[in-house]
């Protein structure tokens, strides 16, 4: 009796967590009469109006554009700095480790709330409100602490002594850490740029106080702040909250056991 | 370099391309040289139709300039917060603005919009209360472009005439809601947002109560007050004439209400009358009409006074091309026009004595000027969405039941009397 | 007594921080100086909307109003509720969902993808799927009640942090070593005598991860319920983070949202030292 308790609260609780996705995408397959009235789970006609109406009317390439840039830029500038400060917090050793490694923990968990305003004030004086370096600079704000202590953690996991064998043939260590240390925790750093893209990708009280204009607009404000005719559209934020999950759900059906080798290392050491 | 650089390497410079091309075409000015005018207000219903061709005949006279709408949300207070967003970033376009009646004074006040002093605009024929919402300290700020009332809307084929009275509403919608089968008595817009406010303020009018009195100073804990509140929350409960989904409905949801048959009565702005008249899409057309909101003895019909006005962003880089697009839409040609299209009622006084005008809004225009200048304003003051957002708060609790209207009304009252104290303006409102 | 350092540990003392000063830099640039300002702005009166007020310096005033503000409290109320709900049901559907998955599985690659799939999805586009899924076109609406309103917004968070909470008791689960059950087993002990006096002791490290890391999370609480019901009815969804970003946003009254801000903090601030001590524990006894 017990054998099939465990499979049963699988299939139950992952089925649950994929039946309101699958409901959406169907939804937003289907005619617009069919939203609210006579809906059914098995997809009776496939239209694929709203998701042409959400491109050709509302542009909605627009801020998937917006959403790319701003995310790898800070993928790209998090991870690069972060590799080299994670590098020296875990295999220098210097004075203040510890406390600096406390600091940057304590930053990742910042309220965005409590640095948005004199964010906003600073942006505005320096003309970048609604502009990529407007979105990116505050980004680092979460990306940067989140890679220093993911990579922080692969880093540890580096057999000791590797260094040494570049160190003795004279290499200088920024050459071993490029040449050698790098290529070998190449996943924890590709682990490392996926949830800091996902993060960003998925950030939204930032792009919410910093940008004003739809050209700016990223996934998650532009889905948010759809306007239109009073009846709110739904057969068009359906069709873009699908459009808005594809990359996030390619990521990590690819990268699934990345992204959990990288939260776990993160959040459970030892 | 190893595999790994090399496909570093790539990465980097894949984005590289992306953040070139991204960069690219962000950048980039109009597409055809000509300078732009940007136009920021509602569309709603007809309105965007009636914007566009009215931008096309101002472009043709005006070359070299082209007109850009950028469009805003449906709700009011939505709009507002996109406003205040943009000009506190001091943004420069939108060049002009739409405003609702009560924003004007608190953009002024923050130093978001221009004064039209320096144009010097002829300001006589427009309605007393709606120039007036447009000064602060003295000075002009914005022209009334449409004027807004709130009435009460009938279905002719169910009753004889309109109710007078709150208690001949509530029977009569009770009575025809069992004759008829219909599910909704009384529609309103019940929303936490603005709208629920005007909805009060005409519920307390006819009551015979106000939110500010004569001295200017906070008068919503009345036994009036109490009681309109009272009346609209077991209008719901109680009675069961007034649905529970109002109180998530803005204009455009109790609209379709009406409009599909479904409602008794229903309260609304002028642009529901138009779009309700078309047979196309509303089940009501031509079995409808308007009038006063009811009043009980000791109170008087009351509609509160909206309306639309425009503005310059103080940061805009065309404040003369700006003036000319306000002064084109405002003036009397336009304001017909909309009329006609959109159904909402100019601003201009002299309009209401042509038979031009109520052919175009198919309503008598003397009844409508009746109404317009009986309407009440709301209070003028540049801290008017604090106030009002204090009172929408507490006005949705009562409705929704979290609160007895006494206790909301006489909390409201005394953190709106705290909010003009703490802006130094309990003097009443500052002019 | 401090010892000197040779001359290779002073320079690899000096090639540390030449590594680590950029993230630093920009670290202290766009985090930590922002918080002090936010502090600093909430000692002063700074109302956007009335520059003719200035920017007086008030002292702890913007404290004071806060604490006597029954709207904060109510925010306060609402966000330790929310927590409560949603870290407790997280723990209880994940450890499930882990205890599950925590077997030798031909699928266990994609059955972690597709329970992971909730998580990575923007919390914006989380709260508009559960939006729709509980929004009716007849009169009645869940939104429209002050408590029946909190159920969408509950289920939206369980279902998206679940999984997250559930790989993390995953992970602790499979550092137990099976040699342990093997022996209860052999002692008569049942399944459930064996989770509760093996699995439970040795998951409490995971288990007190996941509680405070998603109680952190839960507290700072905006995105979801500003998509899904703004905060309303009235204010009866409204966490404090969703006040202090209208108290700066819609009202601009920046002193006062900055003292709301810094109440969020504070909050945020404790429980992050001690997850930081937790870690620490951990690190010493591993």
């Amino acid at each position: 009796m017990r054998r099939w308790l465990p499979d049963f609260a699988v299939w139950l609780l992952i089925g649950a967590g994929l039946f309101p996705l699958y409901w959406v995408v169907i939804a937003s397959l289907g005619p617009e009469s069919r939203l609210f009235e006579g809906r059914s789970i098995i997809p009776t006609a496939v239209v694929f109006d709203h998701y042409r109406a959400l491109f050709e009317e509302r542009d909605f390439w627009i801020p998937i554009r917006n959403s790319l840039i701003v995310a790898s830029t800070t993928t790209l500038l998090a991870v690069t700095a972060g590799a080299l400060c994670a590098y020296a917090l875990a295999r220098l050793r210097f004075r203040g480790k510890t406390t600096i490694l406390a600091a940057v923990l304590a930053i990742s968990m910042f309220p965005q709330v409590a640095i948005v305003s004199p964010l906003f004030l600073v942006l505005r004086a320096a003309g970048l409100i609604n502009t990529y370096p407007g979105l990116i600079l505050p980004y680092l704000t979460f990306a940067m602490p989140l890679s220093i202590w993911l990579l922080v953690g692969f880093f540890r996991q580096l057999p000791a002594g590797i260094e040494e064998a570049g160190l003795i043939d004279g290499a200088s260590r920024i050459r071993t850490f490029w040449e050698i240390v790098v290529p070998l925790s190449w996943p924890g750093v590709t682990a490392t740029a996926i949830l800091t893209f996902l993060y960003s990708w998925n950030e939204f009280l930032f792009a919410l106080s910093f940008t004003l204009e739809p050209e700016r607009y990223t996934v998650p404000v532009a889905i948010a702040l759809f306007r239109g005719q009073y009846q709110v559209a739904w057969g068009q934020i359906l069709a873009a909250a699908i459009v808005a999950t594809i990359p996030v759900a390619l990521l990590v059906l690819i990268a699934q056991r990345r992204i959990v080798g990288g939260l776990t290392a993160g959040a459970v050491k030892g | 370099m190893s595999r790994a650089q090399f496909g570093l390497c790539k990465r980097a410079g894949c984005v590289a391309l992306v953040l070139a091309g991204g960069i690219a075409s962000g950048c980039g000015g109009a597409s055809d040289g000509r300078p732009v005018l940007t136009f920021s207000g509602s569309a709603v219903g007809r309105e965007a139709e009636i914007l566009e061709r009215q931008f096309d005949r101002f472009e043709i006279a005006h070359p070299p300039w082209r007109v850009e709408l950028r469009s805003t949300p449906d709700s009011a207070d939505e709009r507002r917060q996109l406003y205040v967003q943009w000009l506190n970033a001091r943004a420069e376009r939108p060049d002009v603005l739409q405003l609702d009646v009560i924003w004007t004074a608190e953009f002024a006040a923050a130093g978001w919009i221009r004064t039209l002093d320096d144009f010097a605009p002829t300001v006589v024929d427009f309605f007393q209360g709606s120039i007036e919402a447009d000064r602060w300290r003295g000075s002009l700020y914005a022209l009334p472009w449409f004027v807004d009332v709130g009435m009460l809307y009938w279905r002719t084929d169910l009753m004889p005439e309109a109710p007078a009275t709150f208690q001949a509403l509530m029977q009569r919608a009770d009575d025809v809601m069992q004759e008829q089968g219909l599910p909704f008595g009384f529609v309103w817009q019940g929303a936490r947002y603005e709208g629920v406010v005007t909805v009060f303020l005409e519920h307390l009018g006819g009551f015979g109560g106000q939110i500010l009195d004569e001295t200017g100073q906070v008068a919503v804990d009345s036994e009036e007050a109490v009681r309109a509140l009272t009346y609209m929350r077991d209008a719901i409960w109680i009675h069961n004439v007034v649905p529970p989904a109002a109180l998530t409905w803005q204009e455009e949801q109790s609209r379709f209400a009406f409009q599909n048959g479904q409602a008794v009565f229903m309260r609304n702005w002028p642009y529901a009358h138009a779009l309700m008249q078309d047979s196309r899409d509303s089940r009501v057309a031509n079995t409808f009409d308007v009038s006063l909101m009811p009043a009980v003895t000791g109170g008087s019909p009351t509609a509160a006074l909206g309306g639309s006005h425009l503005a310059i962003n103080a940061h805009s880089a065309h404040a003369d091309a700006a003036f000319e697009l306000i002064a084109f839409l405002t003036a009397a040609d336009q304001m017909l026009e909309r009329a006609q299209v959109a159904g909402q009622f100019p601003s201009r006084r002299s309009l209401y004595d042509t038979p031009e005008l109520t052919e175009a809004l198919g309503l008598s225009a003397r009844a409508a000027r009746q109404i317009i200048e009986r309407a009440r304003p709301r209070p003028v003051t540049p801290i008017y969405s604090e106030l009002s957002d204090i009172l929408q708060i507490r006005l949705h609790r009562a409705l929704s039941q979290q609160q007895e209207p006494r206790e909301a009304l006489v909390e409201a009252a005394s953190a709106m009397r705290s909010a003009l104290t703490r802006a130094g303006l309990d003097g009443g409102t500052r002019r | 007594m401090p010892q000197r350092l040779s001359i290779a540990e002073s320079r690899e003392v000096r090639m540390a921080w030449l590594f680590a000063a950029p993230a630093l830099l920009a670290i202290a640039l766009v985090a930590a100086f922002p918080v002090l300002w936010t502090f600093w702005e909430s000692l002063h009166r700074h109302d956007l909307r009335l520059p003719w007020l200035g920017r007086p310096f008030i002292g702890l005033s913007n404290y004071r109003e806060a604490l006597a503000d029954t709207r904060a409290w109510s925010a306060i109320a609402h966000t330790l509720f929310f927590t409560a709900t949603t870290v407790s049901a997280e723990l209880v559907l994940g450890l499930a969902l882990a205890l599950g998955l925590n077997r030798p599985l031909r699928v266990q690659g994609a059955l972690r993808a597709a329970a992971l799939l909730p998580w990575a999805i923007p919390t914006v586009v989380a709260a508009l799927i559960w939006r729709f899924m509980f929004e009716s076109p007849d009169g009645s609406s869940w939104f429209a009640d002050p408590l029946a309103a909190w159920v969408p917004i509950i289920l939206a968070d369980v279902w998206k942090m679940m999984p997250f909470v559930a790989l993390l008791l995953l992970a602790g689960l499979q550092n137990i070593d099976n040699s342990m059950y093997e022996a209860a087993a052999l002692d008569g002990a049942g399944p459930v005598r064996q989770f509760a006096f093996i699995t439970l002791p040795l998951l409490r490290p995971a288990i007190a991860a996941a509680v405070v890391f998603r109680s952190l999370d839960a507290f700072r609480v905006f995105d979801v319920i500003y998509v899904m019901t703004g905060g309303g009815p009235g204010t009866a969804t409204e966490p404090i983070s969703l006040y202090a970003f209208t108290a700066l946003f819609r009202e601009l009254r920046f002193g006062f949202g900055s003292a709301l801000a810094m109440m969020v903090f504070f909050v945020s601030f404790l429980l992050a030292l001690a997850w930081i001590r937790l870690l620490a524990t951990q690190e010493s006894v591993t």
